[in-house]
């Protein structure tokens, strides 16, 4: 995440307003209360259980934790995830 | 979202089942592959349900091998698989289909016309004018001018003086407003004269205008002049004036009823036949059955078994139920047949005499013959007998 590239592609997307999810490559999460979050901009997904749920995303892996979790939707750009949502984190 | 579940919906999906260790790769490699799954679930350690399109199901096949995986369809939903269903079942639909088309086509007819407002004009003969101006049971509505169908009523029946139709479902809703018979009014400025109405002994003669012919106590026949309107005085031309008087006459009302001693009485036995038919668009569907009595009460329902609200279609059930009668012949004393006589007699008389009349006496005799009573009604009222004529 240091390497010469990414800061250059970060002060090109400061200086010029870009949003910063697209030029960088990283991860946009929106969450709805507790119920659903959705990721964008995943690397796929690398464990699912039924409390956890982990994705791989441009700046590590992010973990959701909750209960009764299900992916309502996956496509490339984008994962849905609903359910009790409790926490999540890097 | 919305409009990409719709689209699965048409193309059709199935529930599946996915058991393997790889679970996650599968998910993953499903996603780079551009298979699109959703509403995945959880259900143990190795076992996830999920939805997918069914034209992508074929591609999974590839991912399955490469994950190691087993795959199982446990629903299949979508249009494609109940238009198979459909398919299956086509006769059902194609009656239903049908079915509803006869009720769309019965619908646009008429099938029942209610009419309202009658008093003394048969509605049997407003029906029977209906038709002839083209409104009748089973006409197509679009059919029916409601302006040119009041118009020509009003034209062929002169006794209304004022009609309206309207259409609600398959009835048609007719409203008709009697002409009142107009009394015969003579205007003031023409000359009249006044005659008895009736036959009557004079109790007392006021004149407002025009010459008394008659007195008081004089005894007067129908169509006597009782007021002249023409004016003759010596040594003056003749006049004529709108003659006005109240003319207060005794007239007399009499009827005759006989009562025989021997009454027979119709009383029910408790028996009942009941017959049903059916009427379906005036065809009528019949099973002929004796009634199994002799004497016997006759009352018939309809009942339209397809109406909703003003909705209703030709079917119709007539349920005619026929009551047993049993004759009891009574043999009744004298002062039962006295208060028999009587009170028909009350009843009788009361429609002769007119309604402004004061009674003044009210009299019964009675006769007896071996077989009956012969009831007698005198009564003398009070009564205006004065009627405006017209003098040429």
């Amino acid at each position: 995440m240091n390497s010469k590239s990414y800061k250059i592609k970060e002060k090109i997307s400061d200086a010029l307003e870009l949003p910063k999810d697209i030029t960088l490559d990283i991860p946009k999460i929106t969450v709805l209360g507790t119920d659903s979050a959705s990721v964008e901009n995943h690397k796929g997904i690398i464990s699912y259980s039924d409390n956890q749920i982990r994705i791989n995303t441009g700046c590590g892996i992010l973990t959701i934790s909750g209960q009764r979790l299900a992916i309502k939707s996956i496509i490339q750009e984008e994962i849905i995830i609903t359910g009790k949502i409790s926490n999540i984190g890097y | 979202m919305f409009v990409l579940r719709l689209w699965n919906y048409f193309c059709g999906y199935a529930i599946i089942i996915v058991q393997g260790i790889k679970i996650e790769r599968f998910i993953n490699l499903a996603v780079v592959n551009n298979i699109y799954l959703w509403d995945i679930e959880k259900i143990d350690y190795t076992t996830i349900k999920a939805k997918i399109n069914i034209k992508d199901f074929f591609k999974l096949r590839y991912i399955v091998r490469k994950t190691d995986s087993n795959i199982q369809i446990i629903e299949k939903c979508g249009m494609p698989f109940k238009i198979k269903t459909v398919k299956k079942r086509k006769w059902f639909f194609f009656g239903l289909g049908a079915l509803l088309i006869f009720i769309y086509i019965l619908s646009s007819y008429i099938w029942m016309i209610e009419i309202e407002g009658l008093d003394k004009i048969d509605e049997q003969a407003v029906l029977e004018n209906l038709s002839h101006v083209g409104l009748r049971e089973g006409v197509k509505k679009s059919k029916i001018n409601k302006r040119e169908i009041e118009n020509r009523m009003l034209i062929r029946m002169p006794d209304l003086t004022w009609m309206g139709l309207e259409i609600k479902g398959t009835k048609a809703f007719v409203t008709v407003v009697e002409k009142k018979p107009e009394p015969q009014l003579i205007n003031r400025d023409e000359p009249c004269d006044i005659v008895a109405s009736k036959n009557g002994v004079i109790e007392k003669i006021l004149v407002l205008n025009g010459d008394g012919v008659v007195k008081d106590g004089d005894t007067v026949k129908k169509g006597q002049l009782l007021v002249s309107g023409t004016i003759i005085r010596d040594g003056l031309p003749e006049r004529y004036v709108h003659s006005m008087a109240e003319v207060n006459a005794r007239t007399w009302y009499e009827d005759v009823e006989e009562i025989p001693f021997e009454q027979v009485e119709y009383k029910k036995t408790g028996r009942t036949f009941t017959t049903y038919s059916m009427d379906i668009i005036k065809k009528k569907i019949e099973r002929t059955k004796k009634v199994p009595f002799e004497d016997y009460n006759k009352s018939s329902r309809d009942i339209y078994i397809f109406s909703f609200g003003s909705y209703v279609f030709p079917i119709k059930l007539t349920i005619t139920k026929y009551e047993e009668l049993m004759p009891l012949t009574k043999i009744i004393d004298g002062e039962e047949a006295k208060t028999i006589c009587e009170e028909r007699l009350n009843t009788k008389i009361k429609l002769q005499i007119p309604e402004d009349a004061v009674i003044l006496n009210n009299r019964i005799e009675y006769f007896t013959n071996d077989k009956s009573l012969i009831g007698k009604i005198y009564v003398e009222v009070m009564e205006n007998i004065g009627v405006k004529v017209k003098i040429d």
